[in-house]
């Protein structure tokens, strides 16, 4: 057994030895992913997993090192790149994420890429056709 | 500032680039020759080709120090770096058909499945499946 295999199995017996938790935050990420298009607050995720908002909060942050809101936009702009790339409007992707407002959107889409929506789609576009 | 590049060193090259394309299935992207033994070699992943780039570099058979840090990370089975799969089992299962040597087999480690294999130029890489 290598130094890193020793290793692996001493943090995994310390760290996630609790395994109720990680089924708790395991479903919790899962939701995301999957309803990451509709309205998804703390409160709906906590009563999903019978737990309180707080606590899970904290067990999420614990094992994700990142809030479920954090993790939440960071899925919803993996997948606006991913319907941008496919040619899809500003607006339809907008709404297909689960964002209510265009402007909305813009703003958090260029400070999370750089870019504005309709210049990444653009040149994903450009990209695909070379 | 941006990340945009990501160095693995390699012991050979010629024979990396080999590997991370046929087996890993990255794509090369830029290929420059640097000097007589060396190039500006990087690769990008086949699903985000604007996504960071793999720079291959020889550091290993030009500076003695980094062939000794790499040798024992190696010797320690610390793996170099790491890539995301969607899933591990799976990525295991097929890597292990083109013959791929894994020192660690699929293991969950609370939020994550990981694995490691050898990459044949001197490291270890893990692969990584968020649960």
């Amino acid at each position: 057994m290598t130094y890193y295999h020793a290793e692996i199995t001493r943090i995994k017996q310390i760290c996630y030895a609790n395994k109720g938790q990680i089924d708790t935050v395991i479903e919790t990420r899962r939701y995301i992913t999957k309803h990451f298009d509709e309205a998804i607050s703390l409160e709906l995720l906590s009563h999903k997993q019978f737990t309180s908002k707080f606590h899970l909060l904290r067990l999420f942050k614990k094992y994700y090192g990142q809030t479920p809101q954090q993790y939440l936009a960071d899925r919803r702009i993996e997948k606006a790149k991913e319907f941008l790339s496919t040619g899809l409007s500003v607006t339809a992707v907008c709404f297909n994420i689960g964002f209510e407002s265009p402007a909305s959107f813009c703003t958090f889409f260029k400070a999370r890429v750089g870019v504005n929506p309709a210049e990444f789609r653009k040149r994903a576009i450009l990209t695909k056709s070379e | 500032m941006k990340v945009s590049i990501i160095s693995i060193p390699v012991k050979d090259q010629e024979k990396a680039l080999q590997f991370y394309t046929e087996k890993l299935g990255f794509l090369k992207k830029v290929d420059v020759p640097l000097s007589e033994h060396s190039r500006w070699l990087t690769l990008v992943s086949k699903e985000e080709q604007d996504g960071p780039e793999i720079l291959l570099e020889p550091a290993p058979n030009h500076f003695e120090p980094a062939r000794i840090y790499q040798n024992a990370l190696f010797e320690a089975g610390i793996p170099y770096t790491q890539f995301n799969v969607e899933n591990v089992q799976q990525e295991y299962e097929r890597l292990l058909g083109l013959g791929v040597e894994f020192s660690i087999t699929p293991t969950e480690m609370g939020t994550v499945k990981i694995a490691v294999f050898n990459d044949t130029c001197g490291n270890h890489i893990q692969l990584v499946q968020m649960l």
